[in-house]
């Protein structure tokens, strides 16, 4: 009897037990489902998106590819039917790469901490520090945007001149320290929109503690900064590497101090005496260097190495922009 | 004053005090702060500026050894606006299609790059390669490789010779469904725009994405707890929290398209044929339209209230 009993509430609780967990496995299917279902949407677009940015780049990877040879052979559309890798060979010598990639990254990185420092201090005074006349100041920032840099070309040309400074890379150096460097005005719009999104409270408990307005600056609002620091010395650097006007318009590159992007214009500008002068002629035969489409195929390829360097550098610097949210996370 | 009075009216200065000094101290440290800006402003850009400013108003002649200059009043303006003619377009006809062509795209391009920066945020398989996928266009947007890839034009004309221009006749397969000619050429040049748009935007989402890490994350935490739906976090908390970053990403696109835009080469073109004084009127027609068309946006945003911070009031 009592066995019996015993056996008829434990069927009882299991059934119980087995109807709740039904009606859990269908909740939870259905929220399974809809993940499914967005995250196919996600995958779909920006597989699409990735592919439409991607197909130009792949193909040009694969013209760099093909033997010098196969540079209109119609049989060849796709698939280099040669793997080659003399393409490459001949636009390293042509940019003179390695010489010039040193130089550029020097120029650039140095170039990136002076322009961060400048315009972050910059960006703090007019997002943070209500001080009189903000409002004039900002105006004039808004306008070293908008005005275009060859307005004032001829001007800033003749100063540098008067200072002993055309053909030498601290022109650029002197730019970015003073906050007028490639773009520098829109990082002190940055900035400050970062500054003034920081929470008050951050300031106010700083003040409290009788931290002074440096020190708050320095040690509590620029840790937390993490996020736009990273964003504009990415975009510095980037920009500054990219540059080939203030870079053209201060005769910064010289044969003793080649930059990847003037070699590039110059060479893409009169590719066959850049062929001629860097002795790459010698790698290959007449009837190739004749040909104008394989000229075009080496200013292509001479593009590629030029960018390839920050795409390594950015895959790096991904990891610094998911380390910020949970520093920022700290704040509240 | 009573005597009694004496220390409650200490501990009142005592209280105002540290809020003063304060307030000063802060304005001594932004003349600190300014100064490597302001320096760089005053030897830099202000002479320069102003001297193309005056320029706009003379008529500057080169002679050997000396510059003939001549005050023309608003010659310079007048000449680029109604008269000046380069090749098969004007001054004129450009600054009005560059204009258009901006305040088109520039709802487009940020509904779509807070779209993507928002979908680049949240976690998935493979995250990191597609954005570094999207920082191609970021990167490819330099003159210099516009160059070389420009002298490159025969190139894609060997392209198209093997026809590998277009990876599929698109317009071609849709005239064999039976869509109307309207709607076919609408979709055709819908995907010709697409990646004129992806161009633009790599800066506009890295900008979006870097504001949505910096949402303190707690907020999403609370609103989880209380129920929300990713779509309501999206407007209740993503959304206020980017708007700052909204007006930069507008300054960045216009300023972008002019600078790229062929008036930018129409300047410098009239620069190089040493028409000073005509190249610095249109770079001054040039820079009047951009802060005309910046304080439309400006009165707007301050109309819809987007753009001021979420924490200042």
């Amino acid at each position: 009897m009592k066995t019996e009993a015993v056996t008829k509430i434990r069927a009882a609780a299991k059934a119980f037990y087995r109807k709740n967990t039904e009606e859990n496995l269908v909740a939870q299917r259905s929220e399974k489902l809809t993940h499914i279902v967005v995250s196919t949407i996600r995958y779909i677009l920006l597989i699409g998106l990735c592919f439409v940015i991607l197909f130009p780049t792949i193909q040009q990877v694969l013209m760099a590819l093909r033997a010098p040879e196969d540079v209109n052979n119609p049989a060849v559309i796709w698939i280099p039917e040669t793997w080659s890798l003399m393409n490459l060979r001949i636009a390293t010598l042509v940019l003179d790469y390695w010489n010039a990639l040193v130089n550029t990254f020097k120029l650039s990185a140095i170039s990136t901490v002076l322009q961060v420092a400048s315009t972050a201090l910059a960006g703090y005074a007019f997002g943070r520090l209500h001080f009189r006349g903000a409002n004039i100041l900002f105006f004039l920032v808004i306008l070293t945007i908008v005005i275009p840099p060859q307005a004032l070309s001829l001007a800033q040309y003749l100063y540098f001149r008067e200072i002993a400074l055309i053909g030498r890379e601290g022109s650029i150096y002197l730019m970015s320290g003073l906050g007028m460097g490639v773009r520098a005005g829109i990082f002190i719009y940055i900035f400050r929109s970062f500054f003034r999104g920081l929470p008050r409270e951050l300031e106010e408990s700083a003040i409290i503690d009788g931290a002074s307005v440096f020190r708050t600056f320095f040690n509590i609002m620029l840790p937390n900064a993490r996020g736009a620091i990273v964003t504009v010395s990415l975009f510095a650097f980037v920009w500054q590497w990219n540059d080939a006007y203030y870079v053209k318009i201060f005769e910064v590159s010289t044969a003793g101090f080649p930059l990847l992007t003037m070699r590039l214009v110059n060479a893409a500008e009169a590719m066959y005496p850049a062929l001629f002068y860097t002795g790459a002629l010698e790698l290959i035969g007449q009837n190739i260097w004749e040909n104008p489409l394989f000229l075009a195929l080496i200013s292509n390829v001479a593009a590629l190495l030029m960018m390839l360097p920050l795409l390594i550098m950015y895959l790096f610097v991904q990891k610094q922009f998911v380390e910020s949210i949970e520093r920022t996370g700290i704040v509240g | 004053m009573h005597i009694k009075d004496f220390p409650k009216r200490l501990r009142q200065l005592r209280a105002k005090l540290p809020e003063l000094s304060y307030k000063r101290q802060k304005n001594v440290w932004a003349v600190i702060f300014l100064m490597p800006w302001l320096i760089g402003f005053a030897l830099l850009f202000l002479t320069p500026m102003v001297r193309s400013f005056l320029y706009s108003f003379y008529d500057l002649t080169p002679r050997a050894g000396e510059i003939l200059t001549e005050f023309i009043r608003f010659d310079n303006y007048l000449y680029a606006i109604n008269e000046h003619v380069f090749r098969n377009t004007t001054f004129r006809t450009e600054l009005v299609e560059t204009t258009f062509n901006v305040v088109i795209n520039l709802p487009v391009l940020l509904i779509f790059s807070l779209f993507i920066a928002v979908m680049l945020n949240a976690k998935f398989k493979g995250r990191a390669i597609v954005r570094a996928i999207f920082f191609i266009p970021v990167i490819l947007n330099s003159a210099a490789v516009a160059t070389a890839l420009e002298s490159g034009a025969s190139f894609s004309a060997m392209l198209a010779e093997q026809n590998i221009e277009t990876i599929f006749d698109l317009e071609f397969y849709l005239l064999q469904t039976g869509m109307t000619p309207a709607l076919i050429s609408f979709i055709v040049e819908l995907i010709a725009r697409i990646y004129s748009i992806l161009a633009l935007a790599g800066v506009p989402i890295l900008l979006f994405l870097a504001s949505i890490q910096s949402i303190p994350k707690h907020l999403y935490e609370a609103a989880k707890i209380e129920g929300a739906t990713a779509y309501e976090q999206f407007w209740l908390i993503t959304f206020p929290n980017v708007t700052p970053y909204i007006i930069v990403v507008i300054v960045f696109a216009l300023v972008d398209t002019f600078l790229t835009s062929p008036l930018s080469l129409l300047i410098t073109h009239e620069l190089n044929r040493q028409n000073w004084g005509l190249s610095s009127a249109m770079a001054w027609l040039y820079v009047a339209t951009i802060i005309i068309i910046l304080a439309v946006i400006a009165l707007l945003a301050k109309v819809l209230r987007i753009g001021g911070s979420h924490y200042e009031n």
